[in-house]
């Protein structure tokens, strides 16, 4: 049985959609069936990396219960130039649509969490994908909840920002440990000159797990060429020796175990 | 011709049966009812519309794990679920039809077995 993975933070900007791609495409590498799906509806992303502005039918459908999710995911395997099989799922980016979403009632959003739970038995045990990657709007919103309470495993991506180990703290407490999800903190962006030695890194683990409840699964550096590229790379397929993509490798070897 | 005595014993005492699980179930209620007219705070009529995760969130912990389990499950009896929950039957049949009595889940009895469920 494959897992479901919610990739969520407290704020936004953390990093959490380049993590998200590219740990689908780690494990597409692999030689893993995996799907990805963009349930930020307030602000999609996904459409850009994959660069797929027009769809006939958006995540937002199959959740309205429109049409059913295999209309919905379009096969990126071909681009992605792995071993595995890489399907994603698109939100609709248009400003009609976000409108749309945020205008939602609590009975809309159960019948969400009804279409997403069922997830696990159309795609995890009726297409038998391996991995299944939810990238998640930041802070407590109604479709990350809904994410978190569909999800076996959780990534929380924080940076080193005050406000943002305060807020993931808070929420470990207020959301992850009320809904006793496996989850573990992946600190992204962390200056390099913190991590020059082996015993920096060390101390620096150490010092993010002394303030975390949760497992600190991966302190990743801030790579210039991450942010150069501008959303413009997935760099588990096109910069395999990278150390970005090392690391990348490092959290689904991780995740696989967790 | 007469059923024989051992099989007119063995319908007898699964009737027996029968009937006091359907009144334990009864006194389950009966013993919800009265645990929230003493708490006083509990108003029927406001009724919640929806068992979404905002709602799930407020829960107390007990109750939160039964209601996630149903939302997973869909239709699912009380064993089905203590299966899921690693807890006694009797406390998740105890913990469902407080739930169906605040007003989030639905219990429809299919046979000699309740279900409960969430009415999307």
């Amino acid at each position: 049985m494959g897992k479901i993975l919610a990739v969520h933070s407290y704020k936004g900007g953390t990093g959490k959609t380049l993590l998200t791609v590219n740990l689908a495409a780690a494990y597409a590498n692999k030689g893993k069936k995996v799907c990805v799906l963009d349930l930020d509806f307030r602000a999609p992303s996904l459409q850009s990396i994959f660069r797929q502005e027009a769809s006939e039918y958006w995540l937002n459908d199959y959740l309205n219960g429109a049409c059913e999710i295999n209309k919905v995911l379009f096969d990126y395997t071909p681009q992605c130039n792995c071993n595995g099989t890489m399907l994603v799922g698109l939100a609709n980016p248009t400003t009609e649509a976000l409108r749309d979403m945020s205008a939602k009632d609590r009975k809309w959003e159960m019948r969400a969490l009804g279409r997403l739970l069922s997830l696990k038995n159309t795609l995890l045990n009726d297409m038998e994908l391996d991995y299944l990657l939810f990238d998640t709007s930041p802070g407590l919103q109604y479709s990350s909840i809904n994410a978190i309470v569909s999800a076996d495993v959780v990534l929380v991506v924080s940076t080193i920002d005050a406000s943002d180990v305060a807020g993931t703290r808070r929420m470990t407490h207020e959301l992850y440990d009320l809904f006793e999800k496996k989850t573990g903190i992946l600190m992204n962006k962390v200056p390099i000159e913190f991590l020059s030695s082996p015993a920096d890194r060390a101390d620096v683990h150490s010092r993010f797990q002394n303030t975390h409840t949760l497992p600190v699964l991966m302190v990743i550096p801030c790579f210039c060429d991450v942010l150069r590229a501008g959303g413009s790379k997935i760099f588990a397929r096109d910069e395999p020796s990278h150390p970005f993509t090392r690391h990348v490798d490092e959290i689904a070897a991780k995740v696989e175990k967790f | 011709m007469g059923k024989s005595p051992e099989k007119s014993s063995a319908v007898l005492l699964e009737k027996i049966k029968e009937s006091l699980e359907r009144l334990n179930e009864k006194m389950e209620v009966f013993i919800e009812i009265q645990k929230q007219e003493r708490k006083q705070d509990f108003v029927v009529q406001d009724l919640p519309e929806a068992l979404d995760v905002m709602t799930l969130l407020s829960l107390p912990d007990h109750l939160r794990k039964t209601a996630v389990t149903i939302c997973k499950l869909g239709h699912a009896t009380a064993e089905d679920v203590a299966e899921q929950t690693k807890r006694a039957r009797a406390v998740e049949s105890g913990y469902l039809n407080q739930l169906v009595l605040m007003g989030y889940l639905k219990k429809e009895r299919r046979g000699r077995k309740a279900y409960f469920f969430v009415e999307r």
